[in-house]
């Protein structure tokens, strides 16, 4: 278990991490998402030990490590670029932290093929980390990070030097591994695919503060500040104004728009609409909808499995909706956009 | 073009074919450095006399030799303590220090001033203040250590360059990761600075053992009659003996062992590779 506790870092007079609290569970794979500058990449170094905090504590396992340095933190990292040491083959990387712990020969050679195994890498053990490729040198990294055994695992942004179908199949073998292993994970990314898809819980980070914490699905559908609404996923945002009403009817741009009542707003409050892509239906005709305004197809773009259909509305405001496959509509079509209330997202 | 990432314009690319450049890098080599070096090789040889060696039978005495180990003895010795002083240094500059341009300036701007200029500064430091505040100078002028010391102090900026560059190249998750991992500082030295940077180590070695060997300066002004060496031992043979055969023999031997040496070393550590790194 991780536990920061009102975690502060300043570097001179500029606030990079500012007051962040959380726990992470025993064997939870947590992740810190925002974009770059956040503070995310120092929060991790904070935990790690490579950086010295201002304010607050780091506890794993119940114990204060704060004051201890990276040595005595039985802590295993996963660096951007790898950092596999150039001059030793596979298995002298894979043995690093063992033969730190004193190791018995024999258990480090068994604990080397095991983990080979492991990252499916058996043939690679006398290489140098030279001659592999980007996506072998990841795996050996997480190999080493895990060989000893470790309390907790940290990943800095691993999978940003990679293409993105290396990227993509790496993201299942790091779920994988993580998923075997079983060791309490923090993953530090900007990339909000591999946030939500990887995570048992995310971190939305923005200019050092904490902006929200909880299970992917709920920051993607639930989002509670207008940072993560717009840091994830893609919207349509509007401007408006909460009015008087049943249920809760917000004036915007584009018309009044009714929203479900659970998102408590007072009236009088100026709130931002967003409305997710794949909640926007269209249709060729009227048909009396809640949330339904007409408009016209300017742009259709189309990305295989699914296609993003801009609309303009009279008031000059483009949606963007997405539909299945190839859809059969075409730019200059005059179409009705609607979107049920309980979609709407009003923070 | 690129080349080594400077932009090559086309004329200059049509003009100047890497052929041409080639040519022009060997004819200079050629003209400044081989044919001397083989005129030295020929002039020590005794054409139309009975024994072509004569000369080096001379030459390999026992005084000689002495003189010629004696210079890679003091070449050892001044690389060991130069490279112990300049990893030091550099790893405090690259490593702790947060005013890195200052002091790498620092220890170039020696190099400013004529080699003359410093043994005799030394020298004089030694003969004065010293002895004046201490009553004695340790037994340093005109001894062997008084030569070490001295070849040290004027080639450490040579030892520092090339570790100095080797240690600013590791990347700093080099040594998150083994701190990561369990070592301490101390064993990251060892395990992974040290390591990775031993292209820097070994060139600095090299080019310290050479320049040290084969100095003339350091043994006449700081050393005894005892300390003579071979760059000395060559100029007296020309300037006050008129052997220009016995010099050209003698230069001949120096040089000889000298490539032995770094073939040798060449051997157990790749020169191509390490001074690629550089």
């Amino acid at each position: 278990m991780l536990e920061l506790r009102n975690l502060t870092k300043y570097y001179g007079d500029f606030l990079a991490v500012d007051n962040i609290s959380l726990t992470i569970a025993d064997g939870e794979f947590a992740t810190l998402l925002g974009p770059s500058g956040c503070g995310k990449s120092t929060t991790l170094h904070m935990v790690a030990g490579l950086l010295e905090p201002t304010e607050g504590s780091i506890l794993i396992n119940g114990k204060d490590v704060t004051a201890k340095p990276p040595n005595e933190r039985n802590i295993g990292m996963v660096f951007q670029n790898t950092a596999l040491f150039p001059h030793m083959t596979v298995r002298e990387n894979i043995a690093y932290g063992l033969r730190m712990r004193d190791a018995p020969k024999s258990e480090i050679q068994t604990r080397i093929d095991e983990l080979l195994n492991m990252v499916e890498m058996s043939d690679h053990g006398d290489h140098k980390p030279g001659e592999l490729s980007g996506g072998q040198k990841q795996r050996i990294a997480i190999a080493r990070a895990i060989a000893f055994e470790p309390e907790l695992l940290l990943l800095d942004e691993p999978l940003t030097g990679l293409d993105r179908v290396l990227r993509e199949s790496m993201r299942r073998e790091i779920e994988r591994i993580q998923n075997d292993v079983g060791v309490t994970t923090l993953y530090v990314t900007h990339d909000q695919k591999e946030a939500l898809s990887m995570s048992d819980n995310v971190i939305v980070m923005n200019n050092g503060v904490k902006q929200q914490e909880g299970e992917p699905k709920d920051i993607y559908t639930n989002p509670q500040q207008q940072f993560v609404a717009e840091f994830i996923g893609k919207s349509t945002i509007l401007s408006g104004e909460v009015m008087e009403g049943d249920g809760m009817q917000i004036q915007t741009s584009i018309g009044e728009i009714e929203a479900a009542d659970s998102q408590v707003e007072e009236v009088g409050n100026n709130v931002n609409v967003y409305l997710r892509p794949e909640h926007v239906q269209i249709e060729s005709e009227r048909n009396g909808h809640i949330n339904e305004f007409e408009g016209k197809i300017i742009d259709i773009e189309n990305l295989g499995e699914h296609a993003e259909v801009h609309i303009r509305l009279p008031s000059g405001t483009i949606m963007i909706a997405k539909m299945d496959g190839f859809p059969s509509v075409d730019v200059g079509m005059s179409v009705y956009v609607s979107f049920e209330p309980s979609e709407v997202i009003a923070l | 073009m690129k080349i080594r990432q400077i932009h090559v314009p086309s004329t200059l690319e049509r003009a100047v074919s890497p052929r041409l450049l080639a040519l022009l890098g060997c004819c200079i080599l050629a003209v400044f450095y081989i044919f001397p070096i083989a005129m030295l090789a020929i002039e020590s040889l005794a054409f139309g006399s009975g024994d072509m060696f004569q000369v080096y039978k001379t030459a390999l005495q026992q005084i000689y030799l002495t003189i010629i180990l004696n210079s890679f003895l003091y070449g050892a010795i001044t690389t060991v303590v130069s490279l112990v002083l300049a990893y030091i240094l550099s790893y405090y500059i690259v490593f702790i220090s947060n005013k890195q341009k200052l002091l790498l300036g620092l220890v170039i701007i020696p190099l400013w001033v004529a080699y003359v200029v410093r043994y005799i500064g030394f020298q004089i430091l030694f003969i004065g203040p010293i002895k004046t505040v201490f009553g004695t100078d340790f037994g340093i002028l005109y001894s062997t250590s008084g030569v070490v010391l001295g070849l040290t102090s004027v080639l450490l900026p040579f030892a520092v360059l090339p570790i100095y560059n080797a240690l600013n190249g590791i990347d700093d998750e080099h040594i998150q990761a083994s701190r990561m991992l369990g070592a301490t500082s101390l064993t990251t030295v060892r395990t992974v600075i040290l390591p990775l940077s031993m292209s820097g180590i070994v060139a600095a070695a090299i080019i310290v053992f050479i320049l040290a060997s084969g100095s003339f300066l350091a043994a006449s002004i700081l050393g005894g009659p005892g300390q003579t060496m071979i760059a000395n031992m060559i100029s007296q043979a020309f300037l006050e003996l008129y052997n220009i055969k016995l010099a050209s023999a003698l230069a001949a031997i120096y040089t000889t062992i000298l490539l032995a040496l770094l073939l040798v070393f060449n051997y157990f550590v790749k020169l191509e590779e390490v001074f690629s790194q550089l």
